[in-house]
């Protein structure tokens, strides 16, 4: 049974045909990758996924936990247990780390019927998750991205992740702009949230990431539709041969 | 007179045949002569472009008949010395002082609160005194004038709570070398409203405001900040306005001796069909060399019917100056409404958020985020 099931998606963006009838299905428990080159449709992907605005489907469908999300807002679709790490977080100034998350777990606390949860416990549990990726407190006190480097605001986006235990975790582009030892803190809670009961869309440029979190599942998106779908190997043939072969 | 409205004209009758006995040592000749010589400002006076004088003039004759004394609500720590313009020791404890930092020709209005006052207090902090916060509540009348008088090298806190009024000055002397922290919480309301701080900071001393406000339907805040040699003033302001809100802040800072020390940081978010002014002018004199002055002023429209009016102003008359200023108007950012409602937050919600955030930027400390948290 598919956790997500995408159909002959099409998607403007602009006004501009991005995604041209792309099919993905994608089980719990799994971890797929989607590459491709620059402009394939791999972030058009992951945001409309989310249902970030700017993005207007214009055919197909998208499936996720039984529930068409189309019509759905974001917020609806993050309870539902779709999260997408940014491949460009926002900075929110003045809005701290911590009282983002806490307002983040207390929405779907509300949405789900549940108590909101203690804050001193969540301030705990935030500060423990937050150490097992190289943050400090300070980081949590300090305003939503504000100041970040590049390597930290990707940190923060699979804090977020590891916190709000989403069922479907697409990650777009988390692997960019990370030096070796970032890419390894950001590999291992990708690591650590793998499990039975989710899954993990991964939507990358280059294969180096899969060394460290190995998919089950690699796709190769070009002009809009997934050209080629297979296992592992098919990545490290990428990584070999570029994306120039798919126009050949 | 050009520009004069009928409750304009009635105000004037009214303070000719004015005659209050209430703390007659409060010089009323200044008062009668500023006013003979400025008038009444009116809606095409520059300083009131944006608010319509005329208004206030109306709340201000619906004062006809002084309210029944109330006793004003102060809450001050014993080692320090608080008396209603009333009780017979106000006039020493007041020294002379009363109106010294007032400059009537400035502000016209501050002479019809001293022909009008029905309410007054008057607060002494002795030299080198650091005492618990002051502070003021509701006092019993219409017109208020309350006088802060910080000795040298004492440190006092003055807050100020929201309270009803039709016009209050806020006199306020810092000592040499003593620091004054004043917060000030308007809340939302229907009044109209003026006030006054004025402000004298002598050598060395430190006064810091921090005002958030609400709008009204009609609420005007004038702040003028004078400073000595070597003196500081941080001025911030934070103000979310809705509905049919009104709200203009002008502010001055006016360093007037050698090497002094300000900086102005407003943020306001205006929805619905409100309207905001906010003026800040820095003023350094001659003579005022070595001033180090900045002004910051980001505001945020909300709605399209919300209206923001910002204009900073600079004059400056002396050399070997660092002065800055800045003003912005634009709109809440929607890749952060997005990334919020991404992570389940929803859109009324994650609005509420980046308000409040955008706002902590210019009350940036604990007290600061409370009262923001208060207001927003």
């Amino acid at each position: 049974m598919s956790l997500l099931r995408v159909d002959e998606l099409r998607v403007d963006v602009e006004d501009k045909p991005i995604l041209k009838g792309l099919s993905l299905e994608v089980a719990s428990g799994e971890v797929h990758a989607v590459m491709g080159p620059n402009g394939s449709g791999k972030s058009t992907l992951a945001n409309v996924l989310a249902g970030r605005p700017g993005y207007v489907v214009t055919g197909g469908a998208m499936t996720f936990a039984d529930a068409d999300i189309d019509p759905l807002p974001p917020e609806e679709r993050a309870h539902l247990g779709l999260f997408l790490a940014f491949q460009y977080p926002v900075e929110i100034p003045g809005v701290s780390n911590m009282e983002f998350l806490k307002a983040a777990a207390d929405a779907r606390a509300k949405y789900h019927g549940e108590e909101p949860p203690a804050a001193v416990d969540f301030m705990k549990r935030t500060r423990t998750v937050a150490a097992s990726l190289g943050l400090s407190a300070d980081f949590l006190r300090r305003g939503v991205n504000e100041g970040f480097s590049g390597g930290e605001k990707k940190r923060n986006e699979i804090l977020q992740m590891l916190l709000l235990a989403p069922r479907l975790a697409v990650l777009d582009e988390t692997d960019s702009g990370l030096d070796i030892d970032a890419l390894k803190v950001v590999a291992d809670g990708i690591n650590a949230f793998r499990a039975a009961d989710n899954a993990v869309l991964l939507v990358t440029h280059y294969q180096r990431l899969l060394n460290h979190v190995v998919p089950d599942r690699v796709h190769v998106l070009s002009e809009g539709r997934i050209v080629r779908s297979g296992d592992r190997s098919l990545a490290l043939e990428l990584e070999e041969k570029g994306y120039g072969w798919l126009d050949a | 007179m050009a520009g004069s409205t009928p409750d304009a004209d009635r105000l004037r009758e009214r303070l000719a045949a004015q005659n209050s006995a209430y703390a007659p040592w409060r010089n009323r000749d200044a008062c009668r002569d500023a006013l003979a010589h400025s008038g009444l400002p009116h809606m095409r006076s520059e300083a009131w472009r944006h608010t319509n004088v005329a208004r206030w003039y109306a709340a201000a004759l619906a004062h006809e008949a002084p309210s029944p004394a109330r006793r004003s609500e102060v809450a001050a720590p014993s080692s320090i010395a608080v008396a209603e313009f009333s009780a017979p020791c106000a006039a020493s404890l007041a020294g002379g002082n009363l109106g010294a930092a007032v400059d009537l020709a400035e502000h016209p209005l501050a002479a019809v609160n001293g022909l009008l006052l029905d309410a007054g207090v008057v607060v002494h902090v002795p030299a080198q005194r650091h005492a618990e916060p002051v502070r003021i509540g509701c006092l019993g009348g219409a017109f208020q004038h309350v006088l802060v008088q910080v000795e040298a090298a004492a440190e006092l806190v003055l807050i100020e709570e929201p309270s009803a009024f039709t016009h209050r000055i806020v006199e306020v002397i810092v000592g040499a070398g003593a620091k004054v922290h004043h917060l000030r919480r308007q809340a939302v309301g229907d009044q109209r409203e003026c006030s006054l701080v004025a402000v004298r900071v002598r050598d060395g001393g430190e006064y810091a405001l921090a005002q958030v406000s609400r709008g009204a339907d009609l609420r005007r805040n004038d702040v003028v900040v004078t400073l000595a040699e070597g003196a500081r003033s941080t001025v911030t302001g934070a103000w979310r306005l809705d509905g049919r809100g009104h709200l203009d802040n002008q502010v001055a800072l006016n360093h007037d001796g050698r090497g002094a020390f300000s900086r102005q940081t407003y943020r306001g978010v205006a929805d619905g069909r409100a309207r905001a002014v906010v003026n800040g002018r820095i003023h350094i004199a001659a003579g005022a060399d070595g001033s180090d002055a900045a002004l910051s002023a980001k505001n945020l429209i909300a709605s399209d019917a919300a209206q923001v009016f910002a204009k900073p102003e600079l004059e400056i008359n002396a050399s070997d100056v660092k002065c800055s200023h800045g003003a912005t108007v634009g709109a809440l950012d929607d890749d952060a409404v997005s990334y919020l409602r991404c992570r389940g937050i929803g859109e009324a919600e994650a609005r509420r958020l980046l308000v409040r955030g955008f706002l902590r930027e210019a009350i940036a400390d604990e007290e600061g985020a409370r009262m923001i948290s208060l207001a927003a």
